[in-house]
């Protein structure tokens, strides 16, 4: 090696920031058709773009186990087309535009977008209603999409990743709630649907009280007020009311188990429990407790795992945030060899965190982070669509995102100590492998965490 | 409709600086391209590109290992990079009032990064590596595709026949002496251009840059590329590997050649894959999966590359028991059937892509990107705004000659993963 370039004395520090410049959520504009409807808006107007999304209350956790995946379904199969148009010819009619409808089914909702150019909305949004309100469903076209549906679920079985999610799912939450099966059912239960059952779930669900109608983009308030009575008005009644559940766990003391996946070269690890509703007081104080420890690059758990010890590319953690208590779920992948050490590892990070609590200045760095970044994921139409479309599924004030960076920035240490503290039980969580079992059950015993269970993909949902 | 403005610098140690100001959101891209990826690595040393990427995130003189990304992060911004054949890229998006931290740190790596580098930190980043191999390849179905196609499709002599991710075997051969000489050789300022996209006073950012990396001197001339870069337009034949594995479905890839990124008939090429298989309306979709009801899933995609060829990729998924051969002819079908288009496919296609287009550049990290690469490759970042009237140029004669020149038997490569094998 020659001398390296001189060092200008100047580089030594970090430059400091300017001064801070102002951002706000765009303001929410709401209002409601008489059919309940509730239609928001956000003027956002750099771009000649705009979003358009209805949000429905069609939620894959209303469904009985027997009927798991059928709001998926159903919802994929609006593609089948409207009672006037084939699905080639919607297709055919929404890319001529250029725009595709995407729908998205989750526990809570299910919402159908679309993205077009502004000129384009009136056509774009009369193709959307048009499917939504009178859709065909076609027998064949049913019969397809369940096809499809069925080898999706044979995909995720066999890749390991959504293995170990769908094994720790079923291994965090007791049999009667339906967070502890896959989000889009099994092959027991969507090999029984057809296009009776899509019908009649789309009759059922897809009704306009409690719906919402959200638009984002370069468009006038007024005008989408004109589309909404339009395209909206005329549709009618009310999604069959359902009962919540309370989300319990499986097990209350810590299990170790191990999916076995022969010829695995690497350990997919989740370990967690039942988390935290999305109306938890404690919301604020679990996204800094979060962050601090899998949820951003420099958290605990990823300086420990990858950056310290090389066992990893990648480590998080998460919690999902439900109607009721979704799960808490540290995900990593690691070579075989170390997965004992990993698991060790990533334990003892969450256990430090809940009984000790963060630093100040860890606190102060995630407060930042968190408050620095949500400008950054608010560039597109998309984003705050479906920013807007969250206000709407956990009734949530319209002003709640205008005040979200306050809301973070009020968080003290003694808050996400509390918070984690009373969500989490780290000696009781549950710690999942999927893997070569031969090869990692003597290690993971060895670390003292309780018996060790072997298993086998078969017996999860 | 896509108009965003250009502002071209160039400052004496060779780094070209795009400009693009856009105050609509307090944030601002930082963009770096670097002229290097696996298309520059020597024998041995395949998946050296990206793993010195990971080493570029170690540290530099005036910058602990790991401070980076806490830097950024508490400065509520978001950064990574990636490699890729022809370039590394090194995006960070950030608050306004922090765009000189993010080009202090990029000025830092890129001038100062070789005094930080030690033993530790890459064994720890080969470590870190392995497991990106492992994670994506090796423990994932069909997750070698790229590595065979590419063999497949270009030969051994010609850069792009290897992974960007690289062997287990040459991922641990590499030494801190490959580190110094690729930073030496390859992040030089006249090896890169910058772009900052957003809320920012042009002069201003310019002093900004100028402060931060106006110091750092130029690099020699870049070596010419290993291996052998004249390759003929089109394979020269139908070529086939077929891999029995623990796959859920059967499942065919189709690659082929087809004219380089820089060249005239590239935006052809990027039409007919858009005709052949983006969206529900495109052939392969309408056909395989809907019609026929043999695919769960297909795909059309080309790769923009600079040397040599680009390639185009498709695939068809098959439901559990289809047999790969009428998967494959029913693909072929459509790519023969290529040899004719109407306009409305075009029209769609161009409306397609216009939407796509405007739905990428609102991020301003994005924005970055594009620009980078528009001036990487093009010398022309302002190419960006012309984007979509070249693929609205494309006629259908064009995209007919196209196909007969290029989707022919002589220029396929075939990969068949059939389920099977262990458990």
């Amino acid at each position: 090696m020659s001398a390296p370039v001189p060092i200008s004395p100047d580089r030594s520090a970090a430059p400091l920031p300017g001064p801070v410049r102002p951002f706000e959520f765009p303001p929410v504009v709401s209002s409601s058709l008489p059919n309940g409807i509730g239609v928001r808006v956000a003027r956002m107007s750099r771009f000649p773009l705009v979003t358009v999304s209805v949000v429905l209350d069609a939620a894959e956790a209303l469904l009985p186990d027997s009927s798991a995946g059928l709001a998926v379904l159903t919802g994929q199969a609006l593609e089948g087309g409207s009672r006037r148009l084939s699905g080639p010819e919607l297709a055919e009619a929404l890319e001529g535009i250029g725009t595709g409808l995407a729908v998205h089914t989750g526990w809570d909702s299910t919402t159908i977008s679309l993205t077009c150019l502004a000129e384009r909305m009136e056509e774009a949004v009369a193709l959307l209603a048009e499917d939504l309100l009178q859709p065909a469903f076609p027998p064949e076209e049913v019969g397809r999409f369940r096809n499809q549906r069925l080898a999706a679920i044979r995909q995720r079985r066999m890749d390991p990743g959504s293995l170990a999610d769908d094994a720790a799912a079923y291994f965090f939450f007791a049999d009667h709630v339906p967070y502890q099966r896959p989000l889009a059912g099994s092959a027991s239960s969507v090999e029984r649907m057809g296009p009776a059952e899509v019908q009649a779930f789309a009759r059922a669900h897809y009704r306009p009280k409690g719906a919402g109608l959200v638009v984002a983009g370069d468009v006038e308030v007024s005008e989408v007020g004109d589309l909404a009575r339009s395209y909206f008005g005329d549709w009618e009644g009310a999604p069959e009311p359902v009962n919540g559940f309370e989300s319990v766990p499986r097990f209350r003391e810590r299990r170790v188990l191990v999916v076995d996946r022969p010829g695995s070269v690497q350990s997919e690890i989740r370990i967690g429990q039942v988390g935290a509703p999305r109306s938890t007081p404690h919301f604020f104080p679990l996204q800094i407790f979060n962050t601090i420890l899998g949820g951003a690059f420099t958290s605990r758990l990823m300086l420990n795992l990858r950056e310290e010890q090389g066992f990893t590319y990648g480590v998080r953690s998460r919690f999902a945030f439900r109607r009721s208590a979704g799960p808490f779920r540290i995900s990593t992948a690691v070579a075989t060899e170390v997965t004992a050490p990993a698991v060790s590892h990533a334990l003892a990070e969450v256990q430090g965190l809940v009984e000790e609590g963060p630093t100040q200045r860890e606190v102060e760095r995630a407060r930042d982070f968190i408050a620095g970044v949500f400008p950054l994921h608010l560039e597109t139409t998309g984003q705050v669509a479906a920013r807007i479309g969250e206000l709407l599924v956990y009734d949530l004030p319209d002003d709640f995102f205008a005040f979200y960076r306050d809301r973070i920035r009020s968080i003290s240490p003694q808050d996400v100590l509390v918070a984690g503290r009373e969500m989490l039980r780290p000696g009781d969580m549950v710690v999942v492998v999927v893997g070569e079992a031969d090869a990692i059950r003597g290690p993971l015993e060895d670390l003292g965490l309780g018996p060790v269970e072997v298993v086998s993909p078969e017996i999860l949902p | 409709m896509v108009n965003v403005p250009v502002e071209r610098h160039r400052l004496s140690n060779g780094l070209r600086v795009t400009l693009s100001r856009d105050p609509a959101t307090p944030i601002v891209g930082v963009n770096l391209w670097y002229a290097v990826g696996s298309r520059n690595e020597r024998p041995g040393r395949t998946g050296f590109a990206h793993l010195f990427e990971h080493m570029m995130f170690q540290g530099s003189a005036n910058v602990p290992k790991n401070r980076h990304f806490e830097l950024i992060e508490s400065a509520g911004g978001s950064l990574n990079a990636s490699t890729w054949f022809d370039r590394t890229n090194y995006y960070d998006t950030v608050p306004s009032h922090q765009l000189e931290l993010a080009l202090w740190l990029e000025s830092d790596r890129m001038g100062w990064m070789i005094p930080a580098m030690t033993e530790e930190k890459l064994r720890n980043q080969q470590e870190v590596v392995k497991n990106e191999r492992k994670e994506r390849y090796d423990n994932q179905p069909y997750g070698d595709w790229d590595e065979r196609i590419q063999a497949l499709v270009f030969p051994p002599s010609h850069p792009y026949h290897h992974s960007v991710i690289g062997s287990m075997e040459d991922i641990g051969a590499a030494t801190l002496e490959d580190v110094v000489q690729f930073s030496r050789t390859f992040y030089i300022p006249n090896n890169a251009v910058l772009t900052l996209v957003g809320d920012f006073e042009p002069e201003k950012a310019l002093g900004l840059v100028e402060r931060h990396f106006g110091e750092i001197p130029a690099g020699a001339p870049i070596p010419p590329l290993p291996g052998v870069l004249d390759i003929p337009p089109v394979i020269g034949a139908t070529v086939r590997d077929e891999v029995v594995d623990n796959v859920p479905l059967p499942r065919v890839y189709m690659g082929a050649r087809v004219p380089p990124f820089t060249s005239d008939g590239f935006q052809a090429a990027q039409v007919a894959a858009t005709v052949l298989g983006s969206g529900k309306a495109s052939r392969l979709y309408r056909s395989l999966v809907r019609e026929k009801a043999i695919a769960k899933d297909v795909l059309a995609y080309v790769f923009p590359l600079e040397v040599g060829a680009s390639l185009l990729l498709l695939w068809v998924t098959g439901y559990p028991g289809e047999e790969p051969e009428r998967l494959e002819q029913a693909l072929l079908e459509e790519v023969e059937g290529l040899a004719a288009v109407d306009q409305g496919e075009l029209d769609r296609a161009v409306a397609m892509t216009e939407t796509h287009l405007l739905r990428e550049i609102q991020r301003v990290g994005e924005r970055a990107d594009l620009l980078s690469m528009f001036d990487q490759i093009f010398d022309d970042p302002g190419r960006l705004n012309s984007e979509v009237e070249r693929v609205r140029g494309v006629t259908r004669s064009q995209v007919e000659a196209f196909s007969s020149e290029f989707l022919g038997p002589d220029n396929r490569a075939l990969l068949t993963y059939v389920p099977g094998g262990a458990s």
